[in-house]
């Protein structure tokens, strides 16, 4: 019986536990049907605990990624969640931030301090988004409806005077918002270029960008992040496959198996969390993955060398 | 630097000479103690989680045996890391080691302190004097070779047990023995050998190896196959399925949820 449980998985050069597998493609897929990040932050690490090579387990959770998010994309856009306009144009901008990035860490690679700035940069990232969003929603929840209307025009005026002047301005109904087409072309190319330098999919900073910069309601955010994920990560599997031979598309299956099922339980109980709810628990979660970062740059490692591939 | 490795072949050359040049008689102590191992080819299918190999051998009574089993040196890269600031925890360098075996897998029928020094090369730590670590432009700050050892050990692709050789029954004043070797179930495709190493009063008296064969078999081996050869189509093929996977489940779902 146990016997059966195992698969040999040639790409990984590795074997695995089925349920082990499933289990964590199920709660990944869970949090991703949520919040409308990738969790490739939570994947990739968590898949190498279990023996799979690092090059692999992110190539491979790639593959998984498309499948999940076109299952979350389906799923939000019955529930009219996909602001397809937006997300075309986020996706735009990402794609230059991606490759702008890519260059750019080959030009720090060479100045050699590299892997310094990829931790700072995560660890400061994950520590001011989180912290950030955990505040913020911490005060709307603790502040009573009342004083909330009657702050909010007053602070939201400044921003909004500052993005109304932007030339093409452009009206997203999905969204319900009027912004000019600047605004997400250029945030794209700036997460598109923080995500090829940290080496993620980039949801995380996504969601945050669209619901503080870009005034996105949360339900419309998770959506259109899974959208526009799904077409990043159609490309890093195929760029994967052909060029470094890293995806296990058998690994990539399980996880798919387990995380669609996650993603869609996710996206129902996403809908009845209310968007500060769900925004504090986004926020937990950043801050518990920068303390685990964090703590791994502070504690002596047991081995004091490490395989190329992995951050 | 070219001098030095001439040096290392004229030295390898004439070590090959000297060992042909004595197998006559070590050939006679070969004989005696014979070696085995179950399975010789390892079947690497879709059902392959590692396996115990099976050593079986005899040697002269009251000897000692010590086996090893090893694949071919490769070269390594690896990441070296260091503090930085003081504080930070971090990649600080390069490293690039030579000569290293993916995987060792060493056990003994006595524990190595009672077996002399004689054994000290068969061991893990032994594998220190055959690695070399490459000087790269600036000198690493830490026991490269002794932090290599206990990477692979985390990973499970070094071993070292002592104890496990079992001895059997003597007949004719020649004992025989039984190992099992836990092979991990990461090891790499590619031709392995079994050592064993025989020993008397700390002394080796014999030498003798098995070889054992990892291929892949069945389903790994079209994946395998299809991924490297048709690695665009593989791609391609990864992504549609992924998406039509991901539509199926959704609909799955929404046909559910309906109800």
């Amino acid at each position: 019986m146990s016997l059966d449980l195992n698969l040999y998985l040639p790409i990984a050069g590795n074997s695995v536990n089925c349920l082990a597998i499933l289990g964590l493609g199920g709660v990944v897929g869970l949090l991703s049907g949520i919040f409308g990040v990738g969790g490739g932050f939570l994947m990739t690490p968590l898949l190498i605990m279990l023996g799979i090579p690092p090059t692999v387990a992110a190539a491979s959770d790639s593959n998984q990624i498309v499948g999940a998010s076109t299952s979350g994309t389906f799923a939000h856009f019955k529930l009219g969640n996909v602001d397809f306009k937006m997300g075309m144009l986020l996706l735009l901008g990402g794609v230059g931030g991606g490759s702008l990035g890519v260059q750019l860490i080959k030009i720090l690679r060479q100045l050699g301090n590299a892997d310094f700035l990829i931790s700072i940069t995560y660890v400061l990232m994950l520590g001011f988004v989180g912290g950030f969003m955990f505040l913020e929603s911490l005060q709307a929840m603790r502040k009573p409806t009342a004083t909330k209307v009657e702050e909010a025009p007053k602070q939201e005026s400044r921003y909004a005077r500052a993005i109304g002047a932007l030339p093409f301005q452009m009206d997203f109904p999905r969204s319900g918002v009027q912004l000019s087409v600047l605004m997400p072309l250029l945030l794209g190319v700036l997460v598109g270029v923080l995500a090829a330098i940290m080496g993620v999919g980039g949801g995380f900073i996504m969601v945050p960008v669209m619901v503080y910069l870009l005034r996105m309601p949360m339900h419309v955010v998770v959506g259109t992040s899974l959208f526009q994920i799904l077409f990043t990560c159609v490309n890093v599997t195929i760029m994967q496959s052909w060029q470094n031979h890293t995806v296990d598309f058998v690994l990539a299956l399980l996880l798919l198996l387990g995380s669609s099922i996650g993603a869609q339980v996710g996206t129902k109980v996403g809908k009845k969390l209310g968007g500060e709810q769900l925004k504090i628990c986004l926020a937990s979660l950043v801050l518990v993955v920068m303390v685990k970062m964090l703590y791994d740059l502070l504690a002596r490692p047991d081995v004091l060398l490490a395989y190329m591939g992995g951050h | 630097m070219k001098t030095v490795t001439f040096f290392r072949l004229a030295m390898a050359a004439f070590c090959l000479f000297v060992v042909s040049a004595v197998s006559v008689p070590a050939h006679a102590e070969t004989d005696i103690s014979a070696i085995k191992a179950a399975p010789e080819s390892i079947a690497m299918g879709a059902q392959y989680d590692g396996i115990d190999l099976t050593v079986h051998g005899t040697v002269p009574e009251g000897s000692d045996v010590v086996l090893r089993f090893t694949g071919p040196p490769a070269d390594m890269h690896l990441r070296e890391k260091g503090k930085l600031f003081g504080l930070l925890w971090m990649n600080v360098g390069k490293v690039a080691v030579k000569n290293v075996p993916n995987v060792c897998l060493v056990d003994s029928s006595r524990p190595f302190d009672q077996l002399g020094a004689a054994v000290a090369s068969y061991r893990l730590e032994g594998l220190r004097d055959a690695v070399e670590v490459e000087k790269t432009t600036e000198l690493p700050k830490i026991d490269v070779a002794h932090e290599l050892i206990l990477l692979k050990e985390q990973d499970g692709m070094y071993h070292e047990s002592e104890g496990g050789i079992v001895f059997g029954k003597v007949v004719d004043g020649m004992q025989s023995y039984t190992a099992k070797l836990h092979i991990p179930s990461a090891l790499s495709p590619g031709k392995y050998l079994v050592e064993a190493a025989v020993l008397r009063d700390g002394i080796i008296i014999g030498k003798n190896t098995a070889p054992v064969e990892a291929a892949l078999v069945g389903f790994p081996k079209w994946l395998s196959s299809m991924a490297f050869d048709n690695s665009l189509l593989y791609g391609v093929l990864a992504t549609i399925i992924a998406i039509f996977s991901g539509l199926i489940i959704g609909m799955v779902f929404q046909s559910k949820g309906a109800h």
